[in-house]
Parts: C-alpha cells; sequence; structure tokens
C-alpha cells in the first residue's frame, strides 16, 4: 500500500516542490494545472517521436519550463495580475494543446502510439533481503527516486545556498534584496521558471507511466500539488509530507471500494477528509507544542 | 489611465482572447447550409475520443447526404450536465430545427421539461428511454445484454487454463466512471449474472473511479483490482479506460471493452468488446424522420436480437488472440439471444 502511494504521490510531490520555489520567492503559480498538462503532453510526443523516456522527461521539463517563462514575462515584466495571468496560462494549456494535437495527429482526444515505451521501474535484486524493506525501498518507477532527490534538493537550494536565501527574502522583502544592488526579478523570474520545470516534470512523469496522453490526464493534480505547498508549511520536507498523505488516503480510499461495505462514492471523497484531517491534526499538535513553549519561556 | 496599466490590462486581455480563441478553435461548430430539414446534434460532451458520439455524429450526417437539402449542425454541450438543459432549450428556442437528435440516458428527461416550453420541438434520443412521451422518439439499448456478453466472456476467460494472464482466483473486475442506476442496477447484476452463469463462484469487484477522465487514477484502481485476483476487466470509464489498459499491460491482466470495439487500443490486452450500433440506428431513424416517417410518442429498446446490440467477433485481432473454445462458447451464446432461446429483458428504471 506505501508502495501505491509512493507512485501516487511522486508527480503531485514534484510539482509541488516547483510551486514551493515560486511561493517562497513572492508568486504563487496557480498555473501548475496546466504547466503540468504541458508537460504531459510533451513527454508523450518526445517519447512517441524518439522512443527514449528519458528525453521526453527532460522536454517535459524544458516545455513546462517555457510556458512558466511566458508566465514570468507577463507577470513581472508587464506587471499583469498573477492569478489573472494563472488562469490565463491554465487556459492556454486547455486549449492550446488540444489545438496542437489536432495539427499534428488530427485529433483533440487521446494520443495512443504503439510500442509506447512507459517509465521504468527500479528493480535490484539482492542474495539476502529483508521482504518489507525491499518493497520499500525498491521496484518504485523512477519517479518516486526522482521525487525524493528534488525533495533533498529543493530543501539545500532553499536553506543552504545564497541562491534559496536571496529567494526566500524576494518573497519577504523585496526591497532587501534591491538595497544589496541584487535584482528581485531575477530571483522571481528564475522560481517561477522552477515551478515549471517541477510542474513539466511532474505531468511528464505521471503521462508516461501510462504511455498515453489524454485531455485532462492531470484531473486537477497541478491544484492538489498547489494545496500541498500550504498543507506542508511552505516548507520542502512539509511538502513531501503532504503529498503523501494525500496519496495514502488515496491509496486507503481504492484498495478500501473492494473490501469495506460502504457505498463507493462516499469511499471517492475519502482522500480529501483524511488529508484535510491529518493536516487539521498536525496543525493542532504543532500550535499546541508552540504555546507550551511560550508558556515555559 | 496611466501607461502601465493600460498596457497591463491589454497585454491581459489580449492573453485571454488568445487562449479563448483557442479554445474556441478546437472546438469550432460544423459550417451550416441553407436547406429544407434542419437537424441539430446536441452531443451531451465532446464528440472526440467518445466512440458513441462519434457513432451518433457519423450516423446523422450519413443519413443528412443521402437526402437533398438537409443541414446538419453538431452541438457540443460540454461535461457539465447541469449545462444540458439549458443548450436543449436555446437549440429549441430558436425554433431553427425540425429535429434535436441526442445520446445519452439522462437526455430524454431533460427533453421532457424543454418540451413543456416548446411542445412543437421534436426530439430523436438515442440510448435513453423516454417513456412514449408524445415529443420525442427514443431508441434504448438492451444494455443488460451487452453487459451479460461481457460477463459471459470474462467468466470464460477467467476459468480458462490456456491463457497467460488468468490467475487461480475465480475474481473479475468492473470499473465504472460514475455510479448511476443502469450502472447499478442493470450492468453491474447482468455482468455479474453472466460470470456466474460460467461459474456461480466467480466473484465481481467492483470500483468506481468518481468521473469519466482519470486515467491516472484508473490505473492504481485497475492495479489494486488485479493485485487482489481479477484477471479480466470490464472498463466503462471514458477516458479512464487508458489507466486500465496500462496496469492490465503492466501487472499482466486482460481488458473488456464496452460500447465500441477496443481491440487495436492495445492488441492482445483488450481481450473483448461487446458493441452498440449507434451509428446504424442513427442513421436509420434519422433518415425516417427526414422522410417523415419517424413515429414520435415511440420508446423502442433494441438488443442484440434486431442487430444493434452485438459482441464483435469478426476482428482480426480478437481471432489471433482468443482461444478457439472461448470464441465458439460466445458464438454459441450470440445465436441463443438471437434466436430468442436466452430472453434477458432490458428492466424499467
Amino acid at each position: 500500500m506505501i508502495a501505491n502511494s509512493l507512485g501516487i504521490m511522486a508527480p503531485i510531490l514534484i510539482a509541488g516542490l516547483g510551486g514551493l520555489l515560486s511561493e517562497r520567492a513572492g508568486v504563487l503559480n496557480i498555473s501548475l494545472e496546466g504547466l503540468m498538462l504541458t508537460g504531459a503532453f510533451a513527454a508523450i510526443v518526445v517519447t512517441a517521436a524518439t522512443g527514449s523516456v528519458l528525453l521526453g522527461v527532460l522536454t517535459a521539463a524544458v516545455a513546462g519550463a517555457l510556458l512558466a517563462l511566458v508566465f514570468s514575462i507577463i507577470s513581472i515584466d508587464f506587471g499583469s495580475n498573477i492569478f489573472i495571468t494563472g488562469l490565463g496560462i491554465n487556459l492556454l494549456a486547455a486549449g492550446g494543446i488540444p489545438f496542437i494535437s489536432n495539427q499534428l495527429f488530427g485529433t483533440k482526444g487521446v494520443l495512443r502510439f504503439a510500442e509506447m515505451p512507459v517509465l521504468p521501474r527500479l528493480d535490484l535484486t539482492f542474495e539476502f533481503r529483508i521482504p518489507l524493506v525491499h518493497d520499500l525501498l525498491f521496484g518504485h518507477h523512477v519517479g518516486v527516486y526522482l521525487g525524493i532527490v528534488l525533495t533533498v534538493l529543493v530543501w539545500v537550494a532553499l536553506y543552504r545556498s545564497s541562491f534559496g536565501l536571496r529567494v526566500r527574502v524576494v518573497g519577504v522583502n523585496p526591497e532587501t534584496l534591491r538595497l544589496r544592488g541584487l535584482s528581485p526579478e531575477r530571483y522571481k523570474r528564475i522560481a517561477i521558471i522552477l515551478s515549471g520545470i517541477g510542474a513539466g516534470l511532474g505531468g511528464g512523469l505521471l503521462a508516461l507511466r501510462l504511455g498515453v496522453y489524454l485531455p485532462n490526464i492531470t484531473s486537477g493534480r497541478g491544484w492538489i500539488a498547489l494545496v500541498t505547498i500550504y498543507l506542508g508549511y511552505r516548507h520542502p520536507g512539509g511538502v513531501l509530507i503532504a503529498a503523501f498523505v494525500f496519496a495514502f488516503a488515496e491509496t486507503v480510499s481504492m484498495a478500501a471500494q473492494g473490501v469495506i461495505a460502504l457505498p463507493n462514492t462516499v469511499l471517492l471523497s475519502l482522500p480529501y477528509v483524511l488529508t484535510v484531517l491529518a493536516m487539521v491534526i498536525y496543525s493542532a499538535v504543532r500550535h499546541s507544542s508552540a504555546r507550551r513553549v511560550r508558556y515555559q519561556r | 489611465m496611466d501607461t502601465h496599466r493600460l498596457v497591463r490590462t491589454v497585454y491581459g486581455i489580449t492573453i485571454l482572447a488568445a487562449a479563448v480563441l483557442l479554445a474556441a478553435t478546437a472546438c469550432a461548430p460544423d459550417e451550416e447550409r441553407t436547406v429544407s430539414f434542419s437537424i441539430a446534434v446536441f452531443v451531451p460532451g465532446v464528440v472526440e475520443g467518445s466512440p458513441t458520439y462519434e457513432m451518433l455524429v457519423e450516423g446523422v450526417k450519413r443519413a443528412a447526404e443521402e437526402r437533398d437539402e438537409v443541414a446538419v449542425r453538431v452541438i457540443e454541450g460540454g461535461f457539465n450536465q447541469a449545462e444540458w438543459g439549458e443548450g436543449l432549450t436555446s437549440l429549441s428556442a430558436t425554433g431553427e430545427y425540425d429535429l434535436i437528435v441526442s445520446s445519452n440516458p439522462s437526455l430524454p428527461e431533460i427533453a421532457a421539461e424543454v418540451a413543456e416550453s416548446f411542445p412543437a420541438q421534436r426530439f430523436l434520443i438515442l440510448d435513453g428511454y423516454g417513456d412514449n412521451h408524445e415529443s420525442m422518439a427514443t431508441v434504448q439499448f438492451n444494455q443488460r445484454e451487452q453487459a451479460f456478453l461481457n460477463g459471459y466472456f470474462a467468466g470464460l476467460v477467467t476459468t480458462h487454463d490456456g491463457l497467460k494472464h488468468t490467475r487461480d482466483e475465480l475474481r473479475i473486475g468492473l470499473l465504472a466512471g460514475q455510479e448511476y442506476p443502469i450502472m447499478n442496477e442493470v450492468i453491474v447484476p447482468a455482468f455479474t449474472l453472466g460470470a456466474q452463469t460460467i461459474d456461480p463462484d466467480i466473484e465481481v469487484d467492483f470500483r468506481v473511479l468518481g468521473n469519466w477522465y482519470d486515467a491516472g487514477t484508473a490505473n492504481e484502481l485497475a492495479g489494486s483490482m488485479i493485485g487482489r485476483g481479477a484477471d479480466v476487466i470490464l472498463t466503462i470509464a471514458g477516458g479512464g479506460n487508458q489507466g486500465v489498459i496500462a496496469a492490465a499491460k503492466e501487472r499482466g491482466g486482460y481488458v473488456l471493452w464496452f460500447d465500441s470495439s477496443g481491440y487495436d487500443q492495445e492488441p492482445g490486452v483488450v481481450l473483448g468488446s461487446s458493441i452498440i450500433r449507434l451509428d446504424t440506428i442513427a442513421y436509420e431513424r434519422t433518415l425516417q424522420a427526414i422522410d417523415g416517417d419517424l413515429s414520435f410518442g415511440v420508446s423502442e429498446v433494441v438488443g442484440v436480437r434486431e442487430g444493434y446490440v452485438d459482441f464483435d467477433t469478426e476482428d482480426s485481432l480478437y481471432q489471433r488472440h482468443v482461444p478457439t473454445d472461448i470464441r465458439a462458447e460466445i458464438g454459441k451464446i450470440l445465436e441463443r439471444l438471437r434466436s430468442g432461446d436466452l430472453e434477458l429483458e432490458m428492466p424499467r428504471l
């Protein structure tokens, strides 16, 4: 069940980490959904054309980055409202992809190609193995490992590098950076492009797991990724936990459908209820311990 | 207004307009011609990617082409069911259309409401039951027979020894996009009945996706079903079907298709397809309507016997991947349904 959860978690986590970077730079990127969709489309088209999953994944990141660059030009250079811009990018992806798909392949619907390679799984076999630990560590698709590595990288970038410090400062007080002779806009732009890379990768991994592109393949995962940023208290580790909690709740609800004698429609709402519940409990515990610390002082 | 603000506003409007334009281009309606009989095809969803709606449009257009001065306009109503009534009302309000054709189990009820305001408007609704409403002619497919055929085939597969991915457990799966009366009260019981006709111990693992597009979640659900021992899954989940194929391909299992032939989706994985001949009936009934021969106030139910519900046994991929004994059994059960030896009446809901 944990293994399944990790698979569901990966695209949400990676998109969430990207969104976290731009959020910390003071730009809430609500176009994650559209960026993910673009990444998914680019990944399938390039993988089908080249036969290389790696090229597909890289193109997904580039496609996300390019669209995020458009977002940054509109919001930073033209000073447009970031929410309207984000909405525009989402609409652009939803309307533009079927248009391009129709021009290239003559269909606005499902893109399925013969002999399409899918995302590989990391399977290592050892002579001596502990079953549970082995199942937890191995056998996942590469996106899961990429997600974990990126969590660490984003944490290092945010808290252990001058770049991360500047991104965080931009989010709180951009003028401080300007006073030091640095351009806050530059850091905002980089953070937005990084969010595009994250979301593009997330979408690409999602599509390459299935080996197919179809309209609305992201099905709100970009929005869930956006939510994990706040549920995770704007911290990479928190995003990881929030994405995992959601994915685990979804796995539980899926497994419950086959076992528990409750209407399936009721069980479908379980991931959302469980995620909110987990976060409310976490928030309550966190606040009560913070109050205790204050009292002890 | 200062320059910056003006630039910002113009830019915002341009981007939104570009997005809307692209979206509009992506679903531009067909051109209209000047004519004596005008037909509107109201698609409750979008045509692209939906085999049934593609069949609907194709059938109506084919009929229109056979007669002079007949115009067909296709209107896509989108996925929001709450907006279908409004869409149908505005089409009727124009008074331009001699016939509105549509296809969906929920459409007769919506059309009946619209007919109260526009009693002269005539509807032809396929895949729905209109309870002999005077404004409409409806044709419902016997989905009890259709689901029974899928279940019978699934039963033959799961009990077969010669297929690579069959398991010991007597379990088969059914994934639905959503729960609705025909799904819960006709399709699931008939699918189960079909399978249990082969072996009464066969269990059906019934799961619901919650929408008609989330292939990622469908993939996980199908994976979970296969993990619990279901070796063959009937998928009725729209775009979600793609996720089921991916799961069956990766984890070893078989998929059954519903409503249209799906063998070429993934040869060797999609093993069986029950079909409805929606294109044929759309063509025939539209032609009757144009000629003035279609009786309104009549609600038909058609099935295997009439030739509008079938199991696609002609496809070369079916013949290549399905063992001979299973094909023979399917041939026999189809013959019993055609001859009336086996009757499975479609219940009134």
